[in-house]
């Protein structure tokens, strides 16, 4: 669900806690969000700690040099300044570097009345272009309070945008130019007057700006918020960092089923049960609200209770539990018609936000590609975050780095694979064949078992064996295939990424059929139940009219009402197609964990304490420690969430085991994963869109929504249970609806919305529309691709030519590089010569070369005293400097430009 | 409001280091007071091991190479002016950047100069290039031995074939800057609080 940053971050697969995904040289992003964990302070390090820890004292923002008069008297300091530092150097340095230094603060000093000369004029040009940027001029304010001196220069600044003002119409510009300059003038001139007048003015001033910082501080602490919201984050980043992102796909992937089915569980709760509760009729007030005389005995037995029989067959978890009046309690609150509705918005919302988060995600990846040219230097240069500041982050940020370059290794190696293309072939072919055959198989396996689950129901007396065949059976098969599968695709030598997709459809297939041959014996059982429905419907007219009909009661009385618990009653087909989905969630659910707990967790206790008492090394060799089942655990899931999307119509409580059982499968394999898996052979990347995930999910968002819509649109509702009891369709309750409590031209918009000659057109409609949008986007990415090419061809030409180039140059580069390292390692060595060294070498390089050089070489040169006076480098240095010109002519040699 | 000022009067040279890092007073008040407390026995300059006390750096793989990269010169102590000078070049990248001077220097926090920093941490040997040696050593610090070393080496050299132009194999400055030229250098390099 988080869509994660693009960037190097990610490129790197950062893993170690939250902020590692910003790995950069030099830092992390401090400007980007930044959760205070617990490596937090410490990371500030050498730099930040001073700023507090949120860095709420806001630097002031004044980068710019200061007022003119002001900046005169500093120079004169400075120069004071430089020439005491120079005195003291200069008796601390030896020969050569005397001369040198002297001849830097020559230099400065020449170029520093320059300088002041120019300063007013500098400044003015740039109070000039602060007048086009008044957004500096606020991010100053955002500053602290205000100091004496920022205030100067708003002052300054608001004087000079009123002489603006008055003098703009001498200025020879275009119109349009005025207006503009004039309105951000007066605008400006507004803004910050109030911030030099005296009393009220000012301290609006200050509010305002205190509001501002607090607001931006305000913002920031949400941002650090909101990223210590997302659930799991670190849980996720633990895992990533150590089995790489494909294993963390899937918990992110978890993590968004999760919220999705939040949401369900809050419409359905909400809008469903809780009303049902709380404002329907009480359990026990009529026939459907009662557990039956016949179950009443052993409705609260524990062995009851776990198929989902008794007490919790008669509560509002199930469809038969609602009442089909039309309206309930004093909110007049229209259930039927709610809870039609909410069903109907389950799948909407599902299919939303799948279809959201698919377009989202290809959106993100349509811009990723760009970064391959360097995978490698980035990861080298980039990956770690120099924000850690704790040792426990930091081997995890170790491993992430390390897991993110076998993947990279990985995807190196598949890309430069050369092989017998013959064999390949066969052997996919093979494994196709042998993994169609293991499909066909377990189909007809389940067929079979099916078929003789058919015959056991008609029997009396089954045991618990044949009771449970086909549920027995299909949980084998879900154990075994995978494996092997997955052993099959072994021969087919894939990617793993690639591999992994394969594996995903073909246990998807299998999986399907389960699906499916579970839902058609479902079937079965619901139309054995409608046809025995007429008749149960007559038994209880017959039972209900010879109760109240019955002689040997004093007529004057009128009798009390049946007892509801002995009304008979109908099988209620909904309530049972409702218990039989949550039952088989329930034994997913156990299965699931079993086989985690048995399989992965026994499995590595046993490898990890027999490894000391037994002949081969149990680690390396056979058993050894589980790897983490990707394809499976994405299959379950999505599964899981089908029979959630089907069962939730008819057992509204399904969505709430649902929620309980994603949270505990959050925990639960987390630590699993962490404690008993070892990381894949291959550790590969994860595609960054886990789209397929999601069309997976599509599809079976799709395949569930049919059976659902089936029976809601062609088979008639029970006519004692449920909502919709009493009408023909389950849908009439729309219309009901509309011709009861819409006004009347409503309920004809909506007929003549309904008619098939609107319908058509606009089914139409959108297909035109798809197709033309599909037409389009092909030929974007069709031109993206070719974009992409050329980038790579012209870097490629581009390399080739200055490689050839280069080797032109390199003789004499490399012997001015090989001069100057030279010079600086007997520089190292011999620090007495080290300048005199320098000096020669940087004559000898002068000439040496080429003119095109020359010219990037002067603003170098003029620039390094400047920028470090030599004058004022405080360490005496007798090893001092000669690293220092030795960088500026490699540098210098760095800058030669390419052509 | 005015306390600032007398009380910044305490840092050498407080103007100067301004004029020279871009830095607001406040900020460099701030810096100084770190400076002060990494100064472990008030020494007035700081020792390797004061770096080395700070617990980024400790597990920074590259750890060593920044507190380096703060004894320019060999030399061992820093003073507050370097301590000054190196961590400009983390102050954000001011807004105005097409109002510059062309005939000043170039601020320390300019993009190259923050690439050049970046690329100095690498360049053990500082001969302007990142040898396929400099590269391997920066790797295994940062990989440790759970990488093979031939993979190590297989990564190397990827590396330098990546970003190698002129094909002397090694990275030179320009090329370096160039592999990174999608970064996003200003923000990332960029410590906000560094005004």
């Amino acid at each position: 669900m988080s869509h994660r940053p693009q960037g190097l971050g990610e490129e790197a697969g950062g893993g170690a806690r939250g902020r590692s995904r910003s790995g950069s040289p030099g830092t992390g992003d401090r400007s980007g969000r930044r959760p205070s964990r617990k490596p937090a302070p410490k990371a500030e390090g050498v730099t930040g700690r001073c700023g507090g820890p949120a860095g709420q004292e806001w630097a002031k923002g004044s980068p710019r040099p200061d007022s003119p008069q002001r900046k005169q008297v500093e120079h004169k300091r400075h120069r004071e300044e430089l020439g005491k530092q120079k005195r003291s150097t200069a008796r601390r340095t030896r020969e050569g570097r005397k001369k040198k230094n002297g001849k830097a603060s020559l230099k400065e000093q020449r170029a520093s009345p320059k300088k002041e000369k120019e300063v007013p004029k500098k400044e003015m040009w740039k109070q000039l272009k602060k007048r086009r940027s008044p957004s500096l001029a606020s991010s100053a304010s955002a500053g602290e309070s205000l100091s004496e001196e920022e205030l100067a220069r708003i002052l300054e600044q608001v004087e000079e945008k009123k002489k603006l003002i008055t003098h703009m119409r001498n200025k020879p510009w275009p119109m349009a130019k005025k207006l503009t300059e004039l309105r951000e003038a007066q605008e400006f001139v507004e803004k910050y007057e109030g911030a030099l007048g005296k009393g009220k003015g000012k301290r609006l001033y200050a509010y305002r700006m205190l509001m501002t910082k607090k607001w931006i501080k305000f913002k920031r602490d949400f941002d650090n918020f909101k990223t210590q919201c997302i659930p799991w984050e670190m849980k996720i980043k633990d895992i990533e960092s150590h089995f790489g992102s494909s294993v963390a796909s899937y918990f992110i992937f978890l993590r968004w089923m999760y919220g999705v089915n939040l949401v369900l569980f809050g419409l359905i709760f909400g809008l469903v049960i809780i009303p049902e509760v709380l404002m329907g009729m009480p359990y026990g007030s009529i026939p459907r609200k009662t557990v039956p005389r016949a179950e009443e005995e052993r409705a609260m037995d524990f062995s009851v209770l776990w198929d989902f029989e008794g007490y919790i067959k008669y509560s509002a978890l199930f469809y038969g539990y609602y009442n089909d009046q039309r309206t309930i309690g004093w909110l007049r609150y229209r259930l039927p018609m709610a809870y039609f509705m909410v069903g109907v918005s389950v799948f909407g919302y599902s299919l939303m936000i799948v279809i959201r988060s698919m377009a989202s995600n290809t959106q993100g990846g349509t811009s990723e590609g760009e970064g391959d040219n360097f995978t490698f230097s980035f990861k080298m240069f980039t990956s770690w975050d120099y924000l850690i500041g704790n040792s426990e982050t930091a081997d995890n940020k170790y491993v992430s780095i390390t897991t993110s370059f076998k993947e990279s290794i990985v995807d190196e190696q598949e890309s430069n694979k050369e092989e017998n293309i013959h064999l390949t072939r066969f052997l996919r072919v093979l494994a196709n064949f042998l993994i169609i055959c293991c499909l066909c198989g377990s189909g007809y396996l389940i067929y079979f078992v099916v078929k003789r689950s058919q015959e056991f129901s008609k029997m009396q007396n089954v045991s618990w064996y044949e009771r449970n065949e086909v549920e027995i059976v299909m949980s084998l098969l879900g154990m075994f295939c995978p494996p092997l599968f997955e052993t099959i695709a072994a021969l087919e030598n894939y990617h793993p990424r690639i591999g992994l997709k394969w594996q995903l459809g073909r246990i998807f297939a299998l999986f399907l059929g389960n699906l499916y041959t579970f839902l058609l014996a479902l079937m079965d059982d619901v139309h054995l139940k409608l046809s025995n429905e007429e008749k149960i419907k007559n038994i209880t007219h017959w039972t209900l009219f010879n109760y109240y009909n019955s002689s040997g009661w004093n007529e004057s009385v009128p009798r009390p009402p049946l007892h509801p618990a002995d009304v008979p009653r109908g099988s209620c087909w909904e309530t049972a197609v409702g218990i039989e989905f949550v039952r088989l969630t329930v034994s997913d659910m156990l299965v699931t964990y079993i086989t985690i707990l048995v399989g992965d967790f026994l499995r590595a206790c046993f490898v990890r304490f027999m490894n000391y008492c037994w002949c081969w090394d149990l680690e390396a060799g056979f058993p050894s420690y589980a790897e983490f089942d990707i394809s499976g655990n994405v299959l379950g899931l999505i599964f899981n969430q089908g029979m959630i999307w089907m069962g939730s119509f008819y057992a509204p409580g399904l969505v709430g085991i649902n929620v309980l059982r994603l949270l505990t499968s959050m925990y639960f394999q987390c630590w699993a994963v962490m404690s008993s898996n070892v990381p894949h052979e291959r550790v590969f990347k994860a595609s960054r869109s886990n789209n397929f995930y999601m069309g997976l999910l599509l599809l079976v968002l799709f395949l569930s929504l049919l059976p659902v819509a089936y029976t809601i649109m062609s088979l008639p509702p029970s006519f004692d249970c449920g909502p919709f009891s009493g009408k023909n369709r389950m849908y009439d309750v729309i219309q009901e609806t509309v011709e009861n409590d819409f006004p009347t031209f409503l309920g004809k918009i909506f007929a003549f919305i309904a008619n098939p000659g609107l319908i058509i057109p606009a089914i139409l409609l959108m297909f035109l529309a798809i197709y033309y949008l599909n037409s389009v986007s092909k030929t974007l990415s069709r031109a993206n691709a070719q974009l992409r090419k050329k980038i790579q061809a012209l870097r490629e030409v581009e390399k080739s030519h200055k490689s050839v180039k280069g080797r032109a140059t390199a003789r004499d580069s490399e012997d001015t590089a090989k001069g100057s390292s030279k010079n600086a390692t007997k520089a190292g060595t011999m620090p007495h010569s080290a300048s005199q060294s320098q000096t020669l070498g940087k004559k000898a390089q002068g000439p040496g070369t080429s003119s095109s050089a020359s010219g990037t070489m002067l603003p170098a040169s003029s620039h390094l005293p400047i920028s470090r006076p030599a004058g004022i480098r405080p360490d005496p240095g007798h090893a001092g400097p000669q690293t220092h010109p030795g960088r500026s002519a490699s540098r210098k040699s760095a800058q030669r430009p390419p052509h | 409001m005015g306390s600032g000022g007398s009380r910044a009067a305490q840092i050498p040279d407080a103007d100067r280091i301004r004029r020279e890092t871009g830095f607001s007073q406040a900020t460099l008040l701030r810096l100084y007071h770190r400076f002060r407390a990494l100064d472990s026995n008030k020494k007035g300059y700081l020792s390797r091991v004061d770096l080395q006390q700070i617990g980024a750096l400790a597990v920074n793989p590259l750890g060593d190479r920044i507190i380096d990269s703060f004894f320019p010169d060999g030399s061992l102590r820093v003073e507050f002016v370097d301590f000054a000078r190196v961590l400009a070049h983390f102050r954000p990248i001011d807004d105005d950047t097409g109002t510059r001077d062309p005939k000043e220097p170039e601020p320390p926090n300019s993009r190259m100069n923050k690439l050049r920093f970046a690329f100095q941490l690498y360049d053990l040997d500082r001969d302007g290039k990142i040898s396929r040696h400099e590269m391997l050593q920066v790797l295994r610090l940062m990989v440790g031995v759970q990488v093979t070393e031939e993979q190590l080496e297989s990564i190397t050299d990827r590396t330098v074939q990546e970003a190698d132009e002129d094909g002397d194999g090694a990275v030179s400055f320009m090329e370096f800057s160039k592999s990174l030229e999608k970064m996003d250098i200003e923000q990332k390099m960029s410590i906000r609080i560094l005004k």
